[in-house]
């Protein structure tokens, strides 16, 4: 056992892990705040869409691409000076949730911008052949038929912005990341590094299948079906 | 009353333009149900669209009850879409609603008060007969539960007009039969004007009053039924309503004669009167006669024996009262009325 192991102690890595926890889910949260609407919107303009406007949906869909063809590690280092400016530092944790929702924002777009897509077609024509206008269409047919896959895409996102904040860590906040990289791999201990690697699966798969259970829960298209086969079953 | 008047629809791509509908003008008579037919591609589908204007056509103009629908304005069109049901192939029910649910949808675009929601979707399921259903979801139905769904949803708000897009096209027959059923009460008793967009002879004769047929984006007959299924006069006509007698025409010597079955001679034994009260044998090379509501509809193809022979039977057909044609050969088949 290392002496930085010993100095963290158990304190040490809870914190790491609470704070890898809060600044993921915080920031995920507040990128769907940008990325859902973003992304309802590219679907929504695209070329066949409910509300087509090829121009807009051009500019935003150039937006998203650029940030999302940015590596973190410099988009990063990039935001460095604007997050002085927003947030009034560049460093600890209010800094790397900037730029977390920077970098996360525009993915969360596109996974919305696929689910909302998967919505069928004929649904969406049936609600028109009923009077409903733009906003109801969004509100009541492709936000809760494309539910289930935005649950998931948010798993997805989750674990990508939890891979973000790790390397957030070495420039900027605190987490379990900062802890690998800033403070073990300096003195090269080992048990530290593979701890940290631990926790950080653990929280990946807690993520993976809370959201996954969710997902299915929500899903009406398949899981009372079974779920009545498996009292048929059970009955005979 | 639906009016589609000199209607276009064109739909411009790259290999060059498609015309989808070519100067179509109908007129749908409250009370009826108004068959569609044609072979795929004919331009049904874009047809029914163009009714609620879920299609603008490119000219021509659609009169509701005389009003211009192509051009109103988009609140007025969703205003007026709540007065067209529409019914699909595929259902098009919202997945992730329960059966409830989805008939509640079009009443809550309206934002109808709760209450009087709950009764319209009670009494709606009744309707259709899926009131035990309520609490399900479209996935745990069979097709012909999909569609009862999803014409309830279809007349929540009282529709005067109902759109049927091959809404029987992904059911079995005997599913069909029912759904058709279901239509025709909806007809009967409610008074909803139907559209029927069908690629089946069946789904025609079982329901529809009048039946316009489609071919290559053009109307290439429309009629009553009744008058359309005996004396078919277009090409395409002729191969829908009887694409066998075609072939039996074509088949056979001597002297040829269709016989018309419009309903009025179901009581007469046509065959064996002409054995029995003329002496002649007739040779049926085609029959394909059905028995609606206690009376015969169809045609029939039989070959007569000498000059003599037919004549006589020829008088008989006359004095029976029943429809017939001396066929020559399939070019001249149906080309005129009797």
């Amino acid at each position: 056992m290392t002496k930085l192991f010993v100095q963290l102690g158990f304190e040490g890595f809870a914190l790491g892990a609470f704070e890898t926890v809060y600044m993921t889910i915080l920031s995920t949260a507040a990128a769907y705040l940008i990325g859902l609407p973003l992304g309802i919107i590219l679907c929504v303009t695209d070329r066949g869409g409910i509300k087509p406007c090829v121009p807009l949906n051009r500019v935003l869909s150039l937006i998203v691409n650029i940030f999302r063809s940015i590596p973190f590690i410099i988009l990063m280092v990039a935001l460095i000076p604007a997050a002085r400016v927003i947030v009034g530092t560049s460093i600890g944790n209010a800094a790397m949730i900037f730029m977390l929702i920077v970098a996360a924002a525009p993915y969360v777009a596109r996974m919305v911008e696929s689910s909302v897509k998967e919505v069928d077609k004929g649904v969406i024509e049936a609600a028109r052949s009923m009077g409903a206008g733009t906003f109801s269409i969004i509100w009541k047919v492709l936000l809760p038929e494309a539910k289930p896959s935005l649950i998931v895409g948010a798993v997805i996102s989750t674990v990508t912005v939890l891979g973000y904040s790790a390397m957030a860590g070495t420039i900027a906040g605190g987490g379990l990341g900062s802890i690998a990289v800033t403070e073990a791999r300096p003195s090269n201990a080992q048990d530290v590094i593979w701890l940290c690697v631990a926790l950080i699966v653990i929280i990946v798969q807690v993520i993976q299948e809370l959201g996954m259970f969710l997902a299915k829960q929500t899903d009406k298209r398949v899981r009372k079906n079974k779920k009545i086969k498996e009292v048929k079953e059970k009955v005979s | 009353m639906i009016e589609l008047v000199h209607l276009d629809k064109i739909y411009p791509s790259r290999e060059g333009d498609v015309h989808a509908l070519e100067d179509i003008s109908l007129t749908i008579n409250d009370g009826a149900i108004y068959g569609v037919i044609g072979l795929s591609g004919a331009g049904k589908s874009t047809l029914v669209r163009c009714i609620n204007l879920l299609e603008r056509p490119t000219a021509g103009k659609v009169l509701l009850d005389g009003e211009d629908l192509t051009s109103a304005s988009e609140k007025r069109l969703r205003e007026v879409r709540r007065s067209i049901g529409m019914i699909f192939q595929s259902f098009n029910l919202l997945e992730q609603r329960s059966v409830e649910a989805n008939v509640r949808f079009p009443l809550e675009l309206i934002h109808a008060p709760k209450e009087e929601a709950r009764e319209r979707v009670k009494e709606l399921l009744e309707l259709v007969g899926l009131s035990e259903k309520a609490a399900m979801y479209p996935s745990q139905l069979s097709g012909g539960q999909k569609q009862r769904v999803a014409i309830a949803r279809a007349l929540a708000t009282r529709p005067k007009y109902l759109l049927c897009d091959e809404a029987t096209s992904a059911l079995d027959p005997q599913t069909t039969q029912s759904i058709l059923e279901l239509l025709k009460s909806i007809n009967k008793e409610l008074g909803v004007t139907i559209v029927v967009i069908t690629h089946e002879m069946k789904v025609v004769e079982s329901i529809c009053t009048d039946v316009a047929v489609l071919d290559k984006s053009r109307v290439a007959e429309e009629g009553k039924v009744a008058d359309v299924f005996s004396f078919p006069k277009s090409e395409i006509a002729k191969q829908l309503v009887i694409p066998n007698l075609i072939r039996s025409l074509k088949a056979g010597t001597g002297k040829k004669i269709r016989l018309v079955f419009r309903g009025e001679t179901s009581d007469t034994p046509v065959i064996s009167g002409l054995a029995l009260e003329c002496g002649v044998a007739a040779n049926i090379l085609y029959a394909d006669t059905k028995n609606i509501d206690g009376r015969t509809y169809g045609h029939m193809v039989i070959t007569l024996e000498g000059g003599e022979a037919a004549e006589k039977a020829k008088r008989y057909l006359g004095r029976c009262n029943v429809l017939y044609r001396e066929e020559e050969d399939d070019e001249v088949i149906c080309s005129a009325g009797l």
